[in-house]
C-alpha cells in the first residue's frame, strides 16, 4: 500500500500514461530493426512489484538486504553457464542490466587482471564499447573488419606483432551489430598462441547470440570451450523482458584475483554497481522455466527459419539481401527515410537491417517489404550488399561481396 | 588556438549546414578551410567557443574530432594499422587509442590519440589527413 500522503493522479496525467501506453503499444508492433523480443508474458509477476526488492552484493554470497532474489539469480547464471560451456566448477556471474554492463564488467576484470593490457576490438563493435575504454582508461587499438562483419584476423595478427610484450585484451564478438558476425574465439586464440603472447584476455560479446548459438546444430566458435575467459549476454533480447536486463559470466579464479570486501552489505562485492535489480532475475528464471531448452531451441529455430524468408522475399523483389551463417540479422540495402522511421530500423551507412526476434511474424515481413519496395531510394540500386556469386547465408570467414561502410 | 576537425560527406551545402549549426549555439568561427576526396570531405576549424562548437556539432551527428586526436589516412588493408603502431613502438610513445572513423575508395580514416600528441604529429606527418595544422 502506499503512504498516506499519495494522492489519485490528475486527470491530464492519467490520460499522459495512457497515451504513452498507447504509444509504446503501437510502436511495439513494427519493431523490427532492434533486436528487442516483444513476445512474453510476465503477468505472474507482477505481485512483485509492491514490493523494493534488490539484489545488492554478489549473488553467490550471503547479504544482510532480505528482500532479494539472489537464489533465482543464481539459477539463471547455472543455466547459461552451460549454455555458455563454462568450465562447471569455475564460473561465476551475476545478472547485470544489460549487455553493456556485461561488456564493462569483462574489460574491468580484464584491465584489472593486465593493467598494461591493450584493448583489440573490431571496427563492427558496438559504440558503447569505446564508452566503456574512456571510463576504463584503458589502451585500445581498433581492428578493421571483414565485409561481413567478422574481425579480419590478419589485422588482428600484424598488429598484435607489434605490442607482444602488452597483454592482449581481445574484445571479439558473437553477433555484431549490424550483421550479426560472430568472431572465431579458437581462431583469436591460436593467433595469440602462435605469437608465443604468454598472458592475455578474451571477452565475448554475445549480447544477441548468446542466446542464439547454443541452440544451433553447428555453432561458431565463440564460448568458454572456444577460449573465452567472460561473455556478456543480454536478457532482453532473445529471451525478452519487459525491462533492459543481461547476464555476465566469467572464469571463478580471475573475479577471485579482483574481489573487494564491501562490510557495510555484509558480503564480498564482486559486481559493478552497488544496488541491483532484484525482479530481472526473476523475468530470466521465468521465461527460462516456461521455455526450457527445447523451447529455447525451437524459438531460435523459428527465427532462423524467418530470416529465410524474410530473405528469400526480398530477393524475390530484385533486393539484395543475406544474412551470416546462425545469424537472425538480414542485411540489406538502406531503405528510405519514411521506412527505416516506420519500422525502427537501425541504418549504417548504405546498409539497413531486420532481425527476425521471436515476435516478428510473416505478415510483419510481408508488410516491411511492401513498405520498403514501396519507397525506392537511390542506395537500393547503389549497393551491392550481397556478395556476388554466393548464397544469401554467408558461413566462411574469407568472403569479398559488399560494398558497404562498416563500423560503429 | 584549439582546433577542431569535422569529417563530413562531400556534399554542397556542407559549409552552410556547419556554420548555422554553431551560429545556433552562439559560437563564431575564426578561421576554417577544408579539403575534399571522393565522398567525404574534411573541414578545420577554429572557433571562439571550442567546447561548445564540439558539443553542437555531436548534437547534430557531426563527426567532430577534438585536437587531442590526430586524424591520419592509411590504405586499407591488412595491416596498415599494425604499420603506424609499430613507428609509435620504435619510438616508445604510447598509443592511447587507434580507431578507424570511416572506410572508402580503398582508404581508411583512423584517429590517433597518444600520450606526446606533438611528437606523435611529426611521427606521421606523411599520414595526415590534411597536412600538418
Amino acid at each position: 500500500m502506499p503512504h498516506p500522503v499519495w494522492k489519485p493522479l490528475e486527470a491530464s496525467d492519467r490520460k499522459r500514461l495512457e497515451d504513452t501506453l498507447s504509444k509504446i503499444d503501437e510502436k511495439a508492433k513494427t519493431l523490427v530493426g532492434y533486436p528487442c523480443n516483444q513476445a512474453f508474458d510476465y503477468s505472474e509477476l507482477l505481485p512483485f512489484l509492491a514490493y523494493h526488492m534488490n539484489n545488492v552484493g554478489d549473488p553467490f554470497a550471503e547479504t544482510n538486504y532480505g528482500p532479494n532474489t539472489h537464489d533465482f539469480e543464481r539459477d539463471v547464471i547455472e543455466v547459461h553457464a552451460g549454455l555458455t560451456r563454462a568450465p562447471q566448477d569455475d564460473y561465476w556471474g551475476y545478472v547485470t542490466n544489460g549487455g553493456t554492463e556485461g561488456n564493462l564488467y569483462g574489460l574491468y576484470l580484464a584491465r584489472e587482471l593486465h593493467p598494461e593490457g591493450i584493448v583489440y576490438y573490431s571496427e563492427d563493435t558496438h559504440y558503447s564499447v569505446p564508452k566503456s575504454l574512456r571510463v576504463l582508461r584503458t589502451r585500445s587499438i581498433m581492428i578493421r573488419s571483414q565485409e561481413n562483419g567478422e574481425i579480419d584476423y590478419e589485422d588482428l595478427r600484424e598488429t598484435l606483432k607489434i605490442h607482444r610484450d602488452c597483454p592482449p585484451i581481445v574484445f571479439a564478438n558473437a553477433g555484431t551489430t549490424m550483421k550479426g558476425a560472430v568472431d572465431d574465439v579458437k581462431r583469436i586464440r591460436q593467433i595469440i598462441s602462435d605469437l608465443r603472447i604468454p598472458s592475455s584476455y578474451v571477452h565475448v560479446d554475445a549480447a544477441l547470440s548468446g542466446m542464439i548459438l547454443p541452440f544451433v546444430d553447428k555453432p561458431n566458435n565463440w564460448n568458454f570451450e572456444a577460449g573465452a575467459d567472460s561473455i556478456s549476454t543480454s536478457g532482453h533480447k532473445m529471451i525478452g523482458s519487459p525491462l533492459p536486463c543481461g547476464m555476465a559470466i566469467a572464469r571463478k579464479h580471475n573475479v577471485d584475483r579482483i574481489a573487494r570486501s564491501v562490510e557495510y552489505v555484509g558480503v564480498l562485492d564482486t559486481t559493478l554497481t552497488g544496488s541491483r535489480n532484484a525482479f530481472t532475475p526473476l523475468v530470466l528464471w521465468y521465461a527460462m522455466k516456461r521455455l526450457g531448452l527445447a523451447g529455447m531451441k525451437q524459438t531460435v529455430q523459428d527465427c532462423l527459419s524467418m530470416a529465410d524468408y524474410a530473405i528469400n522475399e526480398l530477393e524475390k523483389r530484385g533486393i539484395p539481401a543475406w544474412r551470416n551463417k546462425n545469424s537472425i540479422t538480414v542485411v540489406f540495402p538502406r531503405p528510405a527515410d519514411e521506412v527505416i522511421k516506420k519500422w525502427q530500423i537501425a541504418p549504417y551507412g548504405d546498409i539497413g537491417h531486420l532481425i527476425t526476434m521471436p515476435h516478428v511474424e510473416k505478415r510483419t515481413v510481408d508488410q516491411f517489404i511492401l513498405d520498403y519496395v514501396s519507397h525506392p531510394t537511390n542506395g537500393q540500386m547503389r549497393c551491392s550488399v550481397a556478395p556476388p556469386g554466393s548464397h544469401a547465408i554467408i558461413t566462411g570467414a574469407a568472403v569479398s561481396g559488399p560494398e558497404t561502410e562498416t563500423g560503429t | 588556438m584549439k582546433e577542431i576537425t569535422v569529417v563530413v560527406d562531400n556534399r554542397s551545402g556542407m559549409l552552410a549546414d556547419i556554420s548555422a549549426t554553431l551560429a545556433e549555439r552562439g559560437v563564431n568561427i575564426e578561421t576554417i578551410d577544408g579539403e575534399a576526396a571522393e565522398s567525404r570531405g574534411i573541414i578545420r576549424l577554429t572557433v571562439d567557443l571550442y567546447d561548445e562548437a564540439l558539443s553542437a556539432l555531436r548534437d547534430s551527428g557531426f563527426q567532430a574530432i577534438s585536437e587531442d586526436a590526430l586524424l591520419i589516412r592509411l590504405k586499407d588493408e591488412s595491416g596498415a594499422l599494425a604499420k603506424v603502431a609499430a613507428r609509435f613502438k620504435d619510438a616508445n610513445i604510447n598509443i592511447r587509442s587507434l580507431r578507424i572513423l570511416r572506410r572508402e575508395g580503398g582508404y581508411a580514416l583512423v584517429t590517433l590519440v597518444t600520450e606526446d600528441n606533438e611528437a606523435a604529429r611529426a611521427l606521421v606527418e606523411d599520414l595526415l589527413a590534411s597536412g600538418p595544422a
